[in-house]
């Protein structure tokens, strides 16, 4: 039970091998610190992992957890978060989704499910308002996601006699088989990255349906319905949320990452790729798209869907454009549209996927490992994806990831992933405060748990990329901050709004260059705010979040508090890391990015990483090897581990 | 003669992708590119502003509005963009 608007009161654990539900004590207190989602899990975690589990045995743990605006109308607010141990990285990590399961988890009655233990055969499972059924997935085992979520569709409509409204999360194959980096998929959605997918199939779990007729109640439902109808609206006005991303989806970086230096090229030898323009977001804009799609309760609606085979599917994100672009030497669209597509199917992250594939063609083309890949021979991926899924053959191996693949062959220096997790679409040389983020993020090589601080460094704004100036300060709140935002269930997407409309709309202008100028000596004064938060206690339009926070859950929230909150949560899943041995001897980066300049005639151009990581765990409150000590946990309301 | 490429929302916007110009600097263009956009497109909503607010590449690396140009050079215009 709650006092809170937004959730539903209720977390439950569930244990496989049992099969017996029971309530998880979740209280207040606990919702005011963690607030839900990605936090809400880290610190399930934290309080249930004791560093000896593995991430495919029976004791790991599933952790989807909503957040408390979920399903409650808020913009952009349905995503939902599944967390464990991974079997990519062997670290806890989370992915987020925007499918519709979250919001029909809630239906249930629901905030959180905590999964344990494992079924003794193939299994999907029935949530109807908060009560469990259990069936056999025989009939539903080796299907792909939309297959999958079509015959369990079809078995509720069937057994409830009607038309059911319920959201699913299911695996496809790559799941099935443990490929390592396989995803969780619900509608056309995917919880990407960290191999979630896999410690589903790990566990026989095949699928999950929630369905039901509850609803979160809201605080104030007048103020918070006054407060959505403005940020609805300056989420429609302003340039890059009302503008770039519904005409181009994230897409539209690919040109900018081009003439920046910072789209990953030939695995990340180069920064620019000469035929950049056949996979850009204007060519899919111009060429592939057919419609604007979004999630539920989103008013940007960034989702390029495009056809392949005459079906309408989701298309690619940027990530998959750069990665599966020029990052193999690929000028062809039409086939990175199948990819993704025959990708999300067999239920297998794009990015750890290409991350691979780029590495093993670089390592048969040095000799280390005869597989027959090569950069730009593209014709026959779509069968070594599947070979992947089924691991057969070389997918067998490459179903293992990058860091596996090259501590087998060698050729680590150009394995281009941090802490076994491949690194997104953005090459850092370029923009070393991303550098920094892909390094010490917790889960590993990811773009936004690192911060994003690309946005600042070439993208939104136009920050020196090459300065480590003030990026360590910047790099924590930039985490703090997005770890929050997501803790109530919202899109990321969303704080592109806090980017000032004139940084965009007039990137020349004296006003903006000052900015540009200014920032990277911010350093000191983001320092402050990182160390007490406590200062900021009010709250700005620009930054919407604490607002609804008060207004649709009934907390007491700032800006400095939900800054707070976020760091909470960076630190305590680092905490339950650092039982699986994480320390800063794990933030690191492969050679080819720290140690060899884009520009060769640049020194200058490559990723001063310990430099940088020092000042990260000074800014952070950390001890020199990059954990959070006894004081610091105490400080933010964590129990000593 | 210089090539010029429009990029991200100014492309989408104006339906221009690439034509050729005679030009000494980028913002000799500015006024050619609105020409072009115009004659794709006598109602196109891109106005003058708009384009000087763009952000300038001159074969691959970015430079500044006052940038000289030479002949054969590819320009890019671009509006910035942000979030993947």
């Amino acid at each position: 039970m709650t006092n809170y608007g937004g959730y539903m009161g209720r977390v439950v654990l569930l244990d496989l091998s049992t099969k017996k539900v029971s309530n998880y004590v979740w209280t207040d207190l606990d919702r005011e610190k963690y607030i839900g989602g990605k936090a809400m899990a880290s610190k399930i975690l934290y309080d249930n992992l004791t560093g000896k589990e593995s991430p495919f045995g029976e004791d790991n743990l599933i952790v989807i957890a909503t957040g408390p605006l979920t399903g409650t109308g808020a913009p952009s607010s349905n995503r939902f978060d599944i967390s464990s141990l991974s079997p990519l990285t062997g670290i806890t990590s989370s992915s987020n989704c925007g499918g519709n399961f979250g919001y029909y988890l809630k239906r249930a009655g629901i905030d959180a499910l905590i999964i344990k233990g494992k079924c003794g055969s193939p299994t999907w499972i029935e949530i109807d308002n908060g009560s469990f059924l259990f069936h056999d997935a025989a009939v539903v085992w080796g299907l792909k996601a939309s297959e999958s979520q079509a015959a369990v569709q079809k078995l509720l409509n069937d057994s409830h006699g009607k038309a059911v409204r319920c959201g699913i999360a299911t695996i496809g194959p790559a799941g099935e088989n443990l490929v390592r980096y396989a995803s969780v998929i619900s509608g056309e959605r995917a919880a990407g990255r960290a191999g979630m997918g896999a410690v589903f199939g790990s566990k026989n779990l095949k699928a999950i349906a929630a369905m039901g007729d509850q609803t979160p109640k809201i605080f104030d439902p007048e103020r918070s319905a006054a407060h959505r109808k403005k940020w609805v609206n300056y989420i429609r006005s302003h340039p890059l949320t009302g503008s770039q991303l519904p005409k181009l989806g994230t897409a539209g970086l690919v040109s900018t990452m081009q003439v920046r230096g910072l789209l990953s090229t030939r695995n990340y030898a180069k920064g620019q790729f000469e035929g950049f323009e056949a996979v850009s977001g204007e060519a899919l804009t111009e060429e592939q798209l057919v419609s604007n799609n979004g999630c539920l309760s989103c008013p940007i609606r960034c989702t390029r869907m495009v056809k392949v085979d005459g079906k309408k599917v989701k298309g690619p994100e940027l990530e998959t454009l750069g990665l599966l672009g020029g990052n193999i030497e690929n000028r062809d669209l039409d086939l990175i549209c199948r990819w993704n597509y025959e990708l999300d199917e067999l239920g297998m992250d794009t990015i750890s996927a290409a991350g691979t594939l780029a590495w093993a063609m670089e390592a048969n083309e040095k000799g280390l490992w005869d597989n027959g890949l090569r950069f730009g021979q593209v014709d026959k991926l779509s069968q070594v994806f599947d070979d992947i899924a089924h691991r057969r053959g070389i997918g067998n191996e490459l179903a293992e990831g990058s860091k596996r693949l090259s501590e087998k062959y060698g050729g680590a220096d150009f394995a281009i992933q941090s802490k076994g997790m491949e690194l997104a679409a953005y090459e850092p040389r370029r923009a070393v405060g991303q550098g920094l983020g892909y390094a010490v993020a917790n889960r590993g090589g990811c773009h936004l748990n690192g911060g994003y601080l690309v946005v600042l460094e070439g993208l939104g704004m136009n920050v020196n990329g090459q300065t480590p100036r003030g990026k360590a300060d910047l790099c924590m709140v930039m985490q703090d901050i997005m770890e929050a935002i997501s803790l109530g269930g919202q899109c990321l997407f969303t704080s592109y709004g806090i980017v000032p409309g004139f940084m965009v709309d007039k990137p020349n202008s004296l006003l903006a260059k000052t900015v540009n100028a200014v920032v990277p000596c911010l350093g000191p004064a983001v320092r402050v705010i990182n160390k007490v938060p406590e200062i900021a206690c009010f709250n700005l339009p620009l930054i919407p979040y604490p607002y609804e926070l008060n207004y649709t859950v009934g907390m007491k929230m700032n800006i400095g508090k939900f800054i707070r909150t976020g760091e909470r949560s960076y630190n305590v899943e680092r905490a339950v890391n650092a039982r699986f041995g994480v320390s800063a001897a794990n933030d690191k980066l492969p050679k080819r990015l720290t140690d060899v300049p884009q520009d060769p005639n640049n020194p200058k151009t490559r990723v001063p990483l310990e430099q940088m990581k020092r000042t990260y765990y000074r800014a952070r409150g950390w001890e020199k090897n990059g954990l959070p000590g006894e004081k610091k946990l105490r400080r933010l309301g964590i129990k000593s581990w | 003669m210089v090539t010029v490429k429009l990029f991200g929302t100014l492309r989408i916007d104006s339906g221009v992708k690439c034509f050729q110009a005679e030009a000494g600097s980028v913002r000799d263009l500015y006024p050619l590119v609105l020409r072009e956009i115009y004659a794709h497109d006598p109602g196109s909503s891109v106005t003058g502003k708009a384009l000087q607010s763009c952000l300038v590449a001159v074969n691959g690396k970015q430079v500044s509005p006052r940038a000289k140009l030479r002949d054969g050079d590819e320009v890019y215009l671009f509006p910035a963009v942000a979030g993947g």
